[in-house]
């Protein structure tokens, strides 16, 4: 056996062609660059062949725009985020190498690499740099061109290290939020905690509510609380947790005897109440779900495994007197609903870790409200740790390629040669995928099967007939 | 004077009787709560006034035969006792007019009568220093039959009409024995506990009801810097034994007075001037059998009150002396002045009371036990409710004891049509023990969410509406579709989706057809709209529904999958038609063609003609 590689980021940059038009301000229209130890002529080499290439299909007029370059050692992917501003990420095709008669070859993967599932990631990086900094276009107009370029060199050098690559799957494209199944009541107390906190704070413009990885409620449009979402549940909330493995946030308790009782705490705002002078780093972010952009506050207070998000305007000045107010307001009304729906939780243990080995795995997801499951992923790090293979997840994200209106119900079913079957359905906006393992098995059998797990899973909502 | 500065007043028109002089003696009975204005020992007549104003007053002369110390009619009006002596009483026959002749009933030798009762119409208990005797009116014998004698020494009684109990007082009032009257028959309770070396005196002591039960109030005197606390002995125990159970804080000391109004404890101070209201059952601290309680609001005073005077030359108001010394009071609710002639009842003003009680909760828990309760309780939630900042959690809790007692009275209903096969429509809510009222939800929906209807209010009218429906699951009452049709609508005007589709999603809005076309009808502005009414429909089974939804989308396969016996050909045909997908066409028409049951329709039904011709329109070229 020889080398492996598996797929990982070459370059990643983004430009604006109108910045530089003349011949030798090439320079001028890079706006970010990755990796930085590209040596200049390069960088402008390789920016200007994805605008030459940009260019030439455009005259082509085709009503798509191009969003790939296969070549065989590398993947471009090009995504238009704004318009005239254009983000190229660059990804190295994975390679084997096979030893025949002696002599090695690498033999480059082309299809390990999915245009769709990495155009997901690209949008991605895009929207969440948007999520803190608005659009190019309004840092451009209101702080010029350099603050835009210190912000992308500040944002994405960071936010480039954390992308996993290798594992990115059919859940990019979707980018869908997990929702907690709670019953209608405990559902109903959450509201109310809710309804009570934006009668009593009526600064607080929006709201979101979630418990561990998992969200109950949402005021926000779900294209923007997608955005968050994800931030909220890679970045944010594990970076805080670790804090708080490390004792970060225990210094408080040990003064007092009686503030143990108290479980809440901010995540983004002062870290502790008592000696706080300052309120803190409070992040700002935009919402674009309106007419126009607005900005927010974002506070997050956390109590056990529950988060609740505030927005508040970003006009407002917050004070440490919010902070204190806020906090022994609403602990203890949380203390308790969270303890409800703790207990709420613990009689309906469902992990996809304790359904048999070989039962069908799938995958739902719901235009509208983004919502997904997936027996598939047994975490949500993007981590790989996937209950399926590599091939299996690769003939999903196909299939969703392939399914261009999900408001017909359609049916695809595929059959593996190693005996696995991948169908997927959709209907009434929604998409399910299942695979199953099954040796000589009819298309009959497996429709029988796939019949009984739309039944148990798909209770209660309009999903085509069998 | 604002609203807020009484919570009690006198009624307008009081009972106007002679004074009392050097010539007139005034007596009331509380039996039968009647005035007597005596004149001259009854030479110069006897004015009887009854509480019910359609009541003629009664009068009649009687002979004079010493002063009169009570005075007294049977409770049918029909027999007139009058206790002139300490060892007799005497008694006339009475036909609505005049006296018959006079005959008496001493006591038994060396013992002095206290006082006498009417426990039934036609039965009267002396009561001496010695004991009890009850005897039997024989009206037309003009004469008496004893019936029982009780033996036990006292000084002194406080009387109950209403539960023909009496309290004996002895050892100066630290001993305290109950009897009841039963017909023919006179028996002891068991004691009531006494505290060693506490003295009551009889105007401390008061009888009453409360919630159903017969119950002794009695004003304790502390010493030192400590208040007055009344302490109240229901007659709850086995054998209706009195047990102490409540003790009421009143904060003062001095001379009190006490009424109860509509369950309600009121407690006059007289020196302040002021009276406190308590309600046993609020919730009070509690050492496990004694519970104790402060007043539910702010001591306030009664609400100025004034007389018409006759002047020389018009009626002129006079105001009235508010908890004068001449004033003495009779349970349940009388407060009679001797001096100005004048007889009141106490008004309870609930609305000002609620708006001293500034915890909704409390406020809530009290009108649910008040008979006139209802509508002041809509109205304070409402107002509450419209003020700034609603208190949502107390709103909610108001809400949960509501649908506490709503659900107890669902359960009896259920029972009761359960129990009869014959039924009878309960539509009238029982007066449930205890005086509670029940609040169902097309009131609550009537009198406060379709009151919520201005623009300004509608993020209320939103909260609130979430709050009650989260009360009744907590008490598994199924909430009413015309409440979940507001909620749509409410989130739909307030462009909430988001919100709509998260409430639906957790099942918080019971389905229906209506919402369904409620949802379907929003796919224009919601795009997520038609998906939620589709979920809503097949939750429903409507497979009808879902079938000319598909057919509208387009989705003409699908439709064909979901209608079992495809009987509706031209339905689909024409959908597919519509369509202008020739594929589509071609595949709806030649399923029909070769399925032999719906290919014999072509044959049947002309109609379907048109579609072949369609069919070889488009088909013909190729």
């Amino acid at each position: 056996m020889g080398d492996e590689t598996t797929t990982s980021l070459r370059n990643f940059f983004i430009f604006n062609p109108t910045l530089g038009t003349k011949e030798g301000e090439e320079l001028k229209k890079i706006l970010y660059y990755h990796p930085v130890t590209d040596h200049v002529d390069v960088q402008i080499k390789n920016v200007g062949l994805v605008e030459g290439i940009i260019n030439f299909t455009g005259t082509f007029g085709v009503s798509s725009d191009i969003t790939s370059l296969h070549t065989q050692k590398t993947r471009q992917i090009f995504l238009e985020a704004e318009k005239n501003f254009w983000m190229v990420m660059i990804l190295n095709v994975p390679m084997t190498t096979k030893v025949k008669d002696g002599v090695s070859s690498p033999e480059y993967l082309e299809g390990a690499i999915q245009d769709k599932v990495y155009q997901s990631v690209l949008r991605q990086a895009y929207f969440i740099y948007r999520l803190f900094w608005n659009t190019f276009q309004n840092t451009t107009n209101k702080d010029g061109v350099d603050a835009l370029k210190t912000r992308l060199e500040i944002f994405y050098s960071a936010y480039l290290k954390s992308l996993k690559l290798a594992h990115a799957d059919i859940l990019n494209i979707f980018s869908g939020i997990q929702y907690l199944p709670l019953d209608k009541l405990t559902f109903l107390k959450v509201q109310c905690l809710i309804n009570g906190l934006e009668c009593d704070y009526p600064q607080v413009t929006h709201t979101a509510f979630l418990y561990n990885d998992h969200l109950i409620w949402s005021s926000v449009e779900p294209s923007d609380m997608q955005v968050l979402y994800h931030y909220l549940i890679s970045t944010l909330l594990p970076a805080n947790l670790e804090v708080e493995l490390q004792g970060g946030s225990m210094q408080r308790h040990s003064t007092s005897p009686f503030s143990a009782l108290r479980h809440g705490r901010f995540v983004t705002g002062p870290s502790n109440l008592k000696n706080a002078k300052t309120t803190g780093k409070v992040p700002r972010i935009y919402t674009f779900s309106g007419p126009t952009a607005s900005c927010y506050h974002l506070i997050v207070y956390r109590v056990l495994s529950a988060s609740l998000c505030l927005f508040v305007k970003a006009e407002k000045e917050l004070d440490i007197d919010f902070f204190r107010k806020f906090d022994s307001y609403i602990s203890p009304k949380l203390t308790s609903l969270v303890s409800d729906i703790a207990e709420y939780c613990s009689k309906q243990v469902s992990s996809p870790s304790n359904v048999p080995e070989n039962a069908p795995k799938f995958i739902y997801f719901n235009k509208f409200n983004l919502a997904y499951k997936s027996t598939v992923h047994l975490d949500n790090k993007q981590s790989g740790n996937v209950t399926i293979s590599d091939e299996q997840l690769k003939i999903i994200a196909d299939l969703n390629t392939n399914g261009s209106s999900i408001e017909d119900s359609t049916e695809t079913v595929v059959k593996t040669l190693n005996d696995y079957w991948v169908v997927a359905k959709t209907s009434n906006y929604r998409e399910f995928y299942i695979v199953e393992q099954q040796r000589n098995a009819h298309l009959i059998d497996i429709s029988k099967d796939i019949k009984t797990i739309c039944e148990t899973e798909l209770k209660g909502i309009f999903f085509q007939p069998i | 004077m604002a609203a807020s500065d009484y919570y009690l007043e006198l009624t307008a028109n009081p009972l106007r009787f002679e004074a009392g002089n050097q010539l007139t003696n005034v007596f009331f009975d509380d039996s039968n709560k009647q005035v007597f204005s005596v004149r001259s020992g009854g030479v110069m007549g006897v004015v009887v006034k009854g509480l019910n104003e359609l009541d003629k007053p009664l009068n009649f002369r009687m002979e004079d035969r010493g002063p009169v110390l009570s005075i007294k009619f049977s409770l049918d009006l029909k027999i007139l006792a009058v206790h002139r002596t300490n060892s007799s009483v005497e008694f006339m026959n009475f036909n609505g007019v005049s006296l018959e002749e006079e005959y008496s009933q001493s006591c038994k030798k060396n013992h002095k009568i206290l006082g006498f009762v009417w426990t039934l119409e036609n039965e009267v208990a002396f009561i001496t220093d010695h004991g009890v005797e009850l005897y039997k009116v024989i009206s037309d014998k003009k004469s008496l039959k004893q019936l029982k004698t009780l033996s036990h020494s006292l000084q002194w009684f406080v009387w109950c009409p209403v539960n023909k109990i009496a309290l004996l007082a002895s050892a100066h009032g630290s001993q305290l024995q109950p009897i009841y009257f039963k017909t023919g028959t006179v028996g002891k309770l068991s004691r009531v506990e006494s505290m060693p070396c506490k003295m009551a005196l009889e105007r401390d002591i008061t009888l009453g009801t409360l919630y159903g039960t017969p119950a002794f109030l009695i004003l304790r005197h502390q010493s030192g810097p400590q208040t007055a606390e009344v302490h109240i002995h229901e007659l709850s125990g086995p054998g209706q034994a009195p047990v102490k159970t409540h003790i009421l804080k009143l904060g003062m000391s001095g001379r009190f007075a006490i009424n109860i109004v509509d369950n309600l404890i009121l407690v006059h101070h007289q020196a302040s001037r002021s009276s406190q209201i308590f309600d046993i059952a609020l919730p009070g601290e509690s050492d496990g059998i004694v519970k104790y309680h402060t007043a539910v609001g702010p001591a306030k005073s009664f609400k100025p009150a004034s007389l018409t005077v006759p002047g020389l030359d018009d009626n002129q108001m006079q105001p009235c002396e508010l908890y004068s010394p001449n004033w003495v009071v009779f349970q349940p609710n009388i407060v009679i002045d001797a001096k100005l002639g004048c007889l009141w009842h106490i008004n309870l003003c609930l609305p000002n009371l609620c708006s001293v009680i500034s915890d909704l909760v409390t406020c809530t828990r009290l009108l649910l036990r008040r008979s006139e309760g209802k509508i002041v309780l809509l109205n304070v939630l409402l107002m509450r409710i419209r003020q700034k900042e609603p208190p949502l959690e107390k709103i909610r809790e108001a809400f949960n004891y509501i649908n506490r007692e709503y659900r107890t009275w669902l359960e009896i209903v259920l029972q009761n049509q359960t129990a009869s096969p014959a039924h009878d429509p309960i539509r009238s809510k029982p007066i449930a023990n205890g005086n509670i009222i029940i609040v169902d939800q097309i009131e609550i929906f009537n009198e406060i969410f379709l009151k919520l209807d201005e623009e300004s209010e509608i993020n209320k009218l939103e909260w609130v509406l979430i709050a009650y429906l989260t009360s009744l699951f907590e008490y598994d009452i199924k909430a009413l579709q015309n409440m979940n049709e507001l909620l749509v609508t409410t989130l739909v005007r307030r462009q909430k989706f988001t919100s709509l589709q998260q409430l639906l999603q957790y099942g918080v809005i019971a389905d229906s057809k209506t919402l369904a076309c409620i949802l379907l009808s929003l796919g224009n502005i919601y795009e997520a709209g038609t998906q939620l009414a589709l979920d809503m429909l097949s939750r429903l089974n409507a497979e009808e529904e879902i079938q000319e939804i598909l057919l509208s989308q387009g989705q003409i396969l699908t439709a064909m999958k979901l209608s079992p016996d495809k009987k509706n050909l031209r339905k689909f045909l024409q959908a597919a038609q519509d369509s202008n997908d020739e594929q589509i066409f071609h595949t709806v028409l030649y399923y029909f063609k070769n399925h032999p049951t719906h290919n014999a329709a072509f044959k049947r039904d002309s109609r379907l003609d048109g579609f072949i011709h369609y069919y070889n329109s488009l088909f013909q070229d190729k």
